[in-house]
Formats: C-alpha cells, sequence, structure tokens
C-alpha cells in the first residue's frame, strides 16, 4: 500500500486523527468552487485595471530598468540622511505623546462608567472611530493646509490619529477597572479628576503602558513617510529623490528608512517585555 | 521578640520600595530627557502649537465643511479602482506567500540558509512601508495603479509571508506523523497532513489583509499609485477642501463596509472549511 492514504484502519488512533482532518477540509467541489471564483475575479481585476499581458511584459522590462539605474545606491547622501533620520524618530516620539496626552482625557470622558453623559461619551467613540479611519499621511495633508509646512503638522497629524487607537483602548481600559475603588474615592471627597488620576489610571496601567509602546512602533512607521506631502522627516528626501530621478540616492533613503524602524522596533519590543 | 522577626522583612521591604523609587526617577529623567531632546530637534513650540489651533478650526469650518455630497459621483469610479488594485494585490500576495511560509517555516524546511533567506526578505518587505515602494515604484513604472497594485502586493507578502510561516510552525505535527506513517510521499504529506492545517489561518489572514490593503491602497494613492487617495490628493492640490472631505467620508465609509464584509465572507468560508 503505497502512497495510499484512504484506507485507515479503523480503531488507530492517529489515523482517526488523519480522518478529522478530512472532515475539517470539507467537500471538494466547494473548495474547487471557490478558487475559480477567486482566479476569474482576479482576471477581471486585472482586465479593469489595464493590466493585460502586454502591461505586465512591460512593467517588467520598466522594473528591470529602474533597478539597473538604482543599483548601487548612492552611499554617498549617508550622512545628509542622518538629521531627518533623527526628526523622524522625534516626531514620532512628540506625536505619540500628544496622541497619549489626548486619549487619557478623551478616553475618560468617553468610558461609559465616567463620562459626563452618555451622548458625549457615544459622541466621542464615533470621533475615534473617524480619526481611525483616516490615514495619519491624510491628516498630514490637512494640517499642512491649517498650519503650513514642517514636523508641526506632522506631529499634529500623528496625535491626531492616534487618537483613534488609542482612545478607543483607553476607554475600553478604563470601563474594566474595578468599580469598589472608584467609589470608595468618590466616598472620601474625591473630585471627578482624582478619581481618574488616583482610582482609574494606576488600575488601568499595564494596558495603557503596553498600548503606548505599540502606538510609538506604528508612528515611526508613519512618520517616515509623513515627510512626503512636506510634514517633516525623511520622506522628503525619498520624495525629493524619486523625483529628480536620482533614483541611487531614493534606494539610500529606503535603507535608512527600514533600518530606522527596524531599530525601533527592536527598542519597543525591549520595552514591551521588560514592562510586561 | 515578635519585633525582632518583622524588623528584617520591614528592611527588605524598604530597599526593595526605595529601588523602586529610583527606577521610577531614573525612567522619568529618561524620559523628559527623550521629550526634550525631540522638542529641541523638531523646533516644536507649545505656544506655536497653540496659536495654531484657531487657524486648524477656521479650517475645518470654512474650508473642508460641509462635505460637497455632489463631489460623491467623482470618487465612485476611483474608489472602485482600489477595490479591484486591493484585491489583486491580496490574491497575488496570497499564492506568493504561501511559498515564502513554506521556505521559513522551520518544521518543514530543514537548511536554516533557505529559512533565514525566505525570513529576511519578508522582514524587509514588511519594515518598508506600502508607501515607500508606492514612491520608488511610481518612479519606476509611472503614475497610476499599476505602481499601487504593485507596492500593495510587496506589503502584503511582507506580513502574509511572516504570519504564513508562523502558522505552518504551529500545526500538530501528530497529523502530519500520522499521514506520513502510511508511507505518503513528500507532496501527499503536504497535501493530506500540512495543508489543511494551514487552511483557516490562510483564508483568515488573506482576508484580513484585504481589508488593509483597502486602507493603505487609499494612501498608496496619495503618492501616485491610482484609486481613491489619487483622486483624494487632487482635490487637495487644487484647494477644492469641500470635495476632498467629501473623499474622506467617502474612504471612510468603504472602510467600514468592506470590513464589514469581509468579516461575514471569512466567517462564512470558515464556517465551511
Amino acid at each position: 500500500m503505497t502512497g495510499t492514504v484512504s484506507t485507515p484502519s479503523a480503531g488507530d488512533g492517529r489515523h482517526a486523527a488523519v480522518l478529522r482532518g478530512y472532515a475539517r477540509r470539507g467537500p471538494k467541489l466547494v473548495t474547487y468552487g471557490i478558487l475559480i471564483v477567486i482566479i476569474v475575479l482576479l482576471g477581471y481585476s486585472l482586465a479593469q485595471l489595464g493590466l493585460d499581458f502586454q502591461r505586465m511584459v512591460r512593467g517588467v522590462s520598466q522594473i528591470t530598468a529602474f533597478v539597473d539605474r538604482a543599483f548601487p545606491p548612492d552611499m554617498e547622501t549617508l550622512p545628509r540622511l542622518w538629521s531627518p533620520a533623527i526628526a523622524t524618530v522625534q516626531i514620532a516620539l512628540l506625536g505619540t505623546l500628544l496622541g497619549i496626552a489626548l486619549s487619557l482625557v478623551l478616553g475618560a470622558l468617553a468610558a461609559a462608567n465616567l463620562t459626563p453623559h452618555w451622548s458625549v461619551g457615544f459622541l466621542l467613540k464615533t470621533f475615534f472611530a473617524l480619526t481611525r479611519a483616516i490615514p495619519a499621511l491624510i491628516w498630514a495633508l490637512l494640517f499642512i493646509a491649517a498650519v503650513g509646512l514642517g514636523a508641526l503638522p506632522g506631529i499634529l497629524a500623528l496625535g491626531v490619529n492616534s487618537i483613534g487607537m488609542l482612545g478607543k483602548i483607553f476607554a475600553e481600559a478604563f470601563e474594566e477597572v474595578d468599580p469598589g475603588v472608584i467609589e470608595a474615592i468618590r466616598a472620601a471627597g474625591g473630585n471627578p479628576v482624582q478619581v481618574v488620576l488616583q482610582g482609574v489610571i494606576p488600575q488601568a496601567m499595564p494596558t495603557l503602558v503596553s498600548w503606548s509602546i505599540f502606538r510609538l512602533d506604528i508612528n515611526i512607521r508613519y512618520s517616515s513617510i509623513l515627510g512626503i506631502v512636506g510634514a517633516g522627516g525623511i520622506g522628503w528626501e525619498l520624495q525629493r529623490a524619486s523625483r529628480m530621478g536620482d533614483y541611487p540616492s531614493a534606494i539610500t533613503v529606503t535603507l535608512v528608512i527600514f533600518v530606522t524602524v527596524y531599530l525601533i522596533e527592536l527598542i519597543t519590543d525591549q520595552l514591551r517585555r521588560r514592562v510586561q | 521578640m515578635k519585633d525582632g522577626e518583622l524588623r528584617p522583612v520591614f528592611v527588605r521591604i524598604d530597599a526593595e520600595n526605595r529601588r523602586q523609587r529610583i527606577m521610577f526617577l531614573v525612567g522619568l529623567v529618561v524620559a523628559v530627557a527623550i521629550v526634550w531632546w525631540s522638542v529641541e530637534g523638531t523646533n516644536f513650540s507649545l505656544r506655536a502649537a497653540l496659536a495654531g489651533i484657531p487657524n486648524i478650526v477656521r479650517f475645518l469650518w470654512e474650508d473642508l465643511l460641509p462635505p460637497r455630497l455632489s463631489a460623491a459621483g467623482r470618487y465612485l469610479m476611483p474608489a472602485i479602482e482600489t477595490l479591484y488594485m486591493s484585491y489583486v494585490a491580496a490574491v497575488v500576495a496570497a499564492f506568493v506567500s504561501i511559498g515564502f511560509g513554506i521556505l521559513g517555516a522551520s518544521n518543514l524546511v530543514r537548511n536554516p540558509l533557505v529559512r533565514y533567506g525566505s525570513r529576511a526578505v519578508v522582514s524587509f518587505l514588511r519594515a518598508v512601508p506600502d508607501v515607500v515602494w508606492g514612491v520608488l515604484l511610481v518612479g519606476a513604472v509611472g503614475i497610476g495603479p499599476v505602481a499601487g497594485v504593485i507596492s500593495l502586493t510587496l506589503g502584503a507578502i511582507g506580513m502574509l509571508g511572516k504570519n504564513f510561516a508562523d502558522a505552518f510552525e504551529d500545526i500538530d505535527p501528530g497529523q502530519v506523523e500520522a499521514v506520513r506513517a502510511t508511507g505518503a510521499s513528500a507532496v501527499q504529506v503536504f497535501v493530506q497532513g500540512v495543508w489543511p492545517q494551514f487552511v483557516p489561518a490562510f483564508i483568515s489572514w488573506s482576508f484580513y489583509r484585504f481589508d488593509l490593503n483597502i486602507r493603505s491602497a487609499a494612501i498608496v494613492g496619495v503618492v501616485g499609485g491610482g484609486g481613491i487617495g489619487f483622486a483624494l490628493i487632487t482635490n487637495i492640490r487644487l484647494f477644492q477642501y469641500q470635495s476632498a472631505s467629501m473623499g474622506i467620508l467617502f474612504i471612510f465609509g468603504m472602510i467600514i463596509v468592506i470590513e464589514f464584509l469581509t468579516a461575514r465572507a471569512r466567517d462564512a468560508i470558515l464556517g465551511r472549511a
């Protein structure tokens, strides 16, 4: 019986496991049906995008030509990229800090157990969903229109975009705290601010810290691209090199972005592990 | 007597408290120093930020609002293009990532060089943001959805390649052994022992990525990658802010609807598989 698994003998536990594997796969016909639908949709989408065979062949030759021109990367640009890379990290740090500060206040106002009125909580949670759904790059475009070019619109964009995630998470963390503690502080005559600062935040601290670190990680990625539209950081160098057709420099910038994002990820990983 | 027994405990708690307080202070000083450094480096001034608030509010109320509802039609075709881009990128990346996933899984590939090589490529693709790929590809193949599709695909491989490799590593070796014990060939072991266990992860990650592609496509479009992001940036560049805010609402609505639909579709398929 070489190569056939279709006749397992009854009563063998391992064969029963094989049979369970089969059962989980479900009817084969449906699997093939789904696969065919996926492929037909793929062909249709490619046709709609104008990506026919000719365009693909042309694309491949375009990319080959690009790689030919872009490599080796221009290492002479490297020293010039140091300060934009640092600025990228700084923008991410300040944006995250702004996001944390705003999220603590708004999260407390949105949490069901702390909100002054349920409608305020509802409105804030809708606002969180909106800030989350609008990408950081688009926030940056809007803030540039409002306050001009530079690091400031970048920091504001990251701060507001962070509220979408942190505000929601913080509100949920606040909702999970022990109501007894809140009651105790209220009974002792504490005002709402004292309730939040001394009763709620200390209890939610582990959640607040680990999500804030996670958000810093995300913001580093975003701040590396915000410069593309003029909101500070290394993205501008990429956009400039690319616009000028200086592809070897563009590749160098890409490598610097990679190293920056990767290093910060290593550091935040360590921080998160330390906190837990 | 009792006092004498407790004293060492108190001393220890005291030392522990002092240590914690010192650690806290050190952490605080480091944090303040980092913030100070960032404020200096970016020329951030709280006063400028606060002074900007009236500008921001005026911009929001007078320029952005109300959204020009009649501009919604203008976004429909670009939105559909974004859907096509996200779909093509998700499907192509899902299939390519199966390869990277297999090569990166320690229980499937013995050769560490192959494994680390595969994982390194995927990590690189993941660490470089999609938009960066977008800028480079617009340089290579020109403005339009082709650049968008390729950069989304690269980003998606960065994510799916890692999660697929992890999913392959998480499968139950017992079931694989059971198939192997029947004398099946390597291909049969994979198809009948490994693959069925991988399918649920494959489906849920691929659907999730399609979802993320929609968000990502909206930004890749901004740098010239086609779709709704390109339509949006065009309006912003022309200072047509009320049309732009309509576009933002459109993206918002699209993301929410797609998120809902993909979750339903995924559950329906997984319930069956």
